[in-house]
């Protein structure tokens, strides 16, 4: 019996119980969709990471910071002063370090306010340490810049990126800066002037330039926010070789006995990854039972027809089907509704990733789950590679096949003259 | 139409049944010989081993003891494999049609040329042939359930001939039908036999039938008590 034949008559046996095959086929495109949705964001987040990291923190620098480095925050009492640069600098294998302040204020020019991230920074060290990210795109960055100079990131600028535009080059607007002492709330204003719009970075992370922050002299932060504390402090090695960050990140966390953290664009990746790699098989977990939920319904199903089929088979072996045929007849039925359902699945979880990333809700989410952490905010787009699909579908096909073969071997074993006797 | 020398002989063929650890003996030794172009029916009250002897024959049950010799080769060590080849020579209509219900006549008498891997052209040529040879021409895109007993007999009967079987097995081929369609169906078996030699043994217990064959068998508690 030719294949296409076997397909067809496997076919016209599936036709005759469409809502039973149509409810099977349900089940094995939810675990489908499920895996491939999940695929789509693990790589889509793995990539991105990478990306950011790539982009917003140059390699041959570490950032010794004194908050934790997992989402939310957690209060130390141990804080780094402004010139414990010194104290790095005094290190081997230092170039430059570089404090900075950031804190939360609002910003305000005309009718518009918004929340903004302001850092104070020296610019050319911030600059000469990321060349690629710390660029104006308008206006210039001063090396000697006044008290109230302000640098200004993209979305800052064009928050709602619809062009109504914050400020402009030269054009002043307000920090606005809220502290309390005891109960009483203390409203501070700073007015400052545009010197330098930046091009877009794309999210940012360790402490390196970012779209959402407003940056202003490392002098005036101290004098504005009154403080000489810092939770982060960038250093730019000499030598960036595996073993000397490490060698070099040892020596720091030594000279604050170790109540600071070092990391790296490795380290942190090296984090993110391994919290994503035990979340991606938690979640392959998940999927998987469900998948093997599908597979028995597959299973199920065929048991089913092969009971109520009993006669037809023996009608098929009296007028000589080999055992071979009934065989792919019956495995052929459940590859069909396996491969139809993982296709769909595959179609399903390719919306459910794009769709979820089209609605920003899981991207939004983590975006701002990271932004104002050092982590800087990371976007999140799904990512579907050939080897996802062809694996998702791999794997949903080796289901109906595995869950297939044993209903498709007891009707290949049929005796013709007791399947036909069956009523 | 082409017959192979259609030659089956049995030789103290028996077969036993286990029922609730009982042991039914359903055929008890028969010894049969079936030549070429013989029209025969085996006659015997219900339950006296008719079918099971013509499973046997047809290669669809295994004997327990004896031997069925099909032109000259013994089957009883043949495996799966060369069985189902057999069958695909053997010519088996059954007493209550056993069509596919969800296809269509041609569909049905296609079956076994699909299974023996006929080309398409050729197999719907020879189905509809077939079809029209056992008067319904009109019926051949009717779903087999939109048929009549007597259609679906005839139905049946074309698609045992599809293969072109060395003989044919009929299994009470009348005993669903109204007495003017047994008559219609036994006329044409008996001008297959004629006019296309086509061996026959059909099981019955319908004297009338059995009367217009060449030769009567008549069993009695699975043995053949007269021939």
């Amino acid at each position: 019996m030719e294949l296409a034949e076997i397909l067809s008559y496997a076919f016209s046996a599936i036709k005759l119980r469409k809502l039973r095959a149509g409810l099977t086929i349900l089940g094995i495109a939810i675990g489908i969709t499920a895996l491939v949705g999940l695929l789509a964001m693990t790589q889509g987040f793995q990539a991105s990471v990478q990306v950011q990291l790539q982009r917003g923190f140059a390699t041959d620098a570490v950032v010794v910071t004194t908050q934790n480095l997992g989402f939310g925050y957690q209060v130390k009492d141990f804080q780094m002063q402004i010139n414990d640069t010194a104290t790095i600098n005094s290190l081997d294998n230092i170039k430059q370090s570089v404090a900075i302040i950031q804190k939360g204020c609002y910003a305000k020019s005309g009718n518009l306010t918004e929340s903004v991230n302001v850092v104070g920074v020296d610019f050319s060290s911030y600059a000469s340490i990321y060349p690629n990210s710390f660029v104006a795109k308008g206006g210039s960055i001063p090396n000697g810049p006044q008290y109230a100079d302000a640098i200004i990131g993209v979305r800052v600028n064009d928050p709602w990126k619809n062009g109504t535009l914050f400020t402009g080059i030269d054009q002043e607007f307000d920090i606005l800066y809220t502290t309390r002492i005891g109960f009483q709330f203390i409203n501070q204003t700073l007015t400052a002037k545009t010197v330098a719009l930046l091009g877009e970075i794309g999210g940012s992370t360790l402490g390196g330039p970012s779209d959402y922050s407003v940056y202003i002299p490392l002098s005036t932060a101290e004098d504005f926010f009154a403080t000489n504390q810092t939770s982060t402090i960038i250093v730019q090695l000499q030598k960036s070789d595996q073993n000397s960050i490490e060698q070099t990140s040892k020596a720091i966390e030594t000279a604050f006995n170790n109540e600071v953290l070092v990391v790296s664009s490795a380290s942190i990746f090296n984090t993110i990854d391994s919290v994503m790699v035990r979340v991606q098989m938690l979640m392959t977990g998940v999927i998987a039972i469900s998948l093997l939920v599908a597979g028995v319904g597959i299973m199920n199903i065929m048991i089913i027809s092969l009971m109520e089929r009993t006669k037809e088979i023996g009608i098929m072996k009296a007028i000589g089907m080999k055992d071979g045929t009934v065989l792919s007849v019956f495995l052929s039925e459940s590859i069909i509704m396996g491969l139809i359902g993982t296709l769909s699945g595959i179609g399903f979880g390719y919306l459910l990733a794009f769709g979820i990333n089209q609605l920003d809700l899981l991207g939004g989410m983590i975006n701002s789950a990271t932004e104002g952490t050092i982590m800087g905010g990371i976007p999140l787009y799904p990512i579907l590679t050939p080897t996802n699909l062809l694996s998702a579908l791999g794997f949903g096909l080796a289901v109906s096949i595995f869950f297939g073969i044993y209903p498709a071997w007891r009707a290949s074993r049929l005796q013709p003259v007791d399947a036909l006797r069956y009523e | 139409m082409e017959t192979l020398a259609a030659v089956i002989e049995t030789l103290n063929l028996k077969k036993t049944y286990m029922l609730d650890s009982l042991p039914i003996h359903a055929l008890r030794g028969i010894d049969l010989k079936v030549e070429k172009g013989d029209l025969i029916s085996i006659l015997g009250p219900s339950g006296c081993g008719k079918s099971t002897l013509l499973n046997m024959l047809g290669a669809l049950d295994k004997p327990t003891e004896g031997r069925v010799i099909i032109e000259g080769t013994d089957i009883s060590s043949f495996n799966s494999g060369q069985l189902s080849e057999l069958r695909r020579k053997i010519g088996f209509v059954f007493q209550f049609f056993n069509l596919i219900p969800r296809y269509t006549a041609k569909k049905n008498v296609e079956m076994p040329l699909i299974i023996a891997g006929m080309k398409k052209k050729q197999r719907s040529e020879k189905s509809e042939n077939l079809l029209v040879s056992v008067g319904l021409k009109d019926r051949i895109n009717h779903k087999a359930t939109a048929l009549s007993g007597g259609e679906r007999q005839r139905v049946a009967i074309a698609r045992a001939l599809a293969n072109n079987p060395s003989y044919l097995l009929m299994d009470e081929p009348t005993g669903n039908t109204d007495s003017k369609t047994s008559q219609e169906i036994v006329d044409l078996i008996k001008t297959l036999n004629r006019e296309d030699e086509v061996t026959t043994i059909i099981v019955t217990h319908d004297r009338q039938v059995a009367k217009q064959t060449k030769r009567i068998l008549k069993m009695l508690d699975g043995q053949i008590v007269e021939s």
